[in-house]
């Protein structure tokens, strides 16, 4: 499976029909954090996956964006997500490297998709978003979406039919 | 649909039994009972003062295929939760039981990376 040439600095080359599954890791960094380093996290992160013979398709810098709840003391946090094909090692190295970073203040890592092929997968631009526009921090009121929680299970008087679904698709 | 009407049927002859059944909700009748539930649920609709199928809900991610439930997708995510944070139950969003498992993963992820609430306070 680990059929790649390292290259230097860039992404390793890979012979054709080399299948890696495709992986996405989500990570938060500290807001206040200067860009040049985040970029310099997203530099490394980038050549620990290509180091472990992964290969980074894009990454997202989703900019400052605010957290739907506290995260370390904060209510916001800098978004960013990796996408990347690679193998078990690689998301292990690279969910290593997150958690030794102090910077760091959460990550998720998400299989997307099994048996990708590696050097068919072209690799995308990283995109750079804006995030939330900055706001003076203080518990803002939310607007309250979606439903309210007025149907509480356990208010519901028990039926006889309740094995009957309500509605008959 | 017909099946429901018909065991609608057979209950409203043998109501005293199902009545004693729910036991002691010191609510009127057990069909004042239900009628209050389809109003609150907004179901719409009147069926002979039963519970009425006035619309039908149809899962939005298998009426528009080019949907996908994505946890990344905050603001489509947020419409499956309510004001207090809680995933809204499939018999209320009106989801198919696959693209529901699927919503109820995604919040959950989008949860776990604070892009979603794990629950709202009352007042803030």
């Amino acid at each position: 499976m680990q059929t790649e040439t390292q290259a230097a600095g860039g992404p390793p080359q890979f012979a054709p029909g080399t299948r890696l599954r495709e992986y996405e890791t989500l990570f938060l960094v500290k807001p206040d954090l200067a860009e040049d380093l985040v970029d310099k996290i997203v530099e490394r992160m980038r050549g620990i996956v290509h180091r472990d013979g992964g290969k980074v398709i894009k990454v997202e810098n989703w900019g400052k964006k605010k957290t739907a709840y506290e995260v370390k003391k904060g209510f916001r946090a800098i978004f960013i997500r990796f996408l990347y094909l690679g193998g078990v090692k690689a998301v292990a190295e690279f969910e290593r490297n997150l958690r030794m970073t102090d910077d760091v203040l959460k990550y998720q890592s998400v299989k997307v998709a099994d048996e990708v092929d590696a050097s068919a997968r072209a690799v995308e631009a990283d995109v750079k978003l804006p995030g939330d526009p900055e706001m003076p921090e203080r518990p803002g009121r939310e607007e309250p979406v979606g439903y309210g929680d007025s149907f509480r299970e356990r208010d519901r008087e028990p039926l006889e039919d309740d094995s009957i679904p309500p509605e008959v698709e | 649909m017909n099946r429901t009407e018909m065991a609608f049927g057979e209950r409203s002859g043998g109501g005293g039994f199902g009545g004693g059944k729910s036991g002691g909700g010191g609510r009127g009748g057990d069909k004042g009972g239900r009628d209050d539930r389809g109003g609150r649920e907004d179901r719409g609709g009147d069926m002979g003062g039963g519970r009425g199928f006035g619309r039908r809900k149809v899962c939005r991610y298998c009426a528009d295929k080019n949907l996908k439930v994505d946890y990344k997708n905050a603001a489509d995510l947020k419409y499956f939760i309510t004001e207090r944070g809680k995933i809204v139950p499939r018999r209320i969003s009106g989801n198919c039981a696959r693209h529901q498992r699927e919503v109820a993963t995604a919040i959950k992820r989008g949860r776990n990376v604070a892009l979603l609430p794990y629950t709202v306070q009352a007042h803030q």
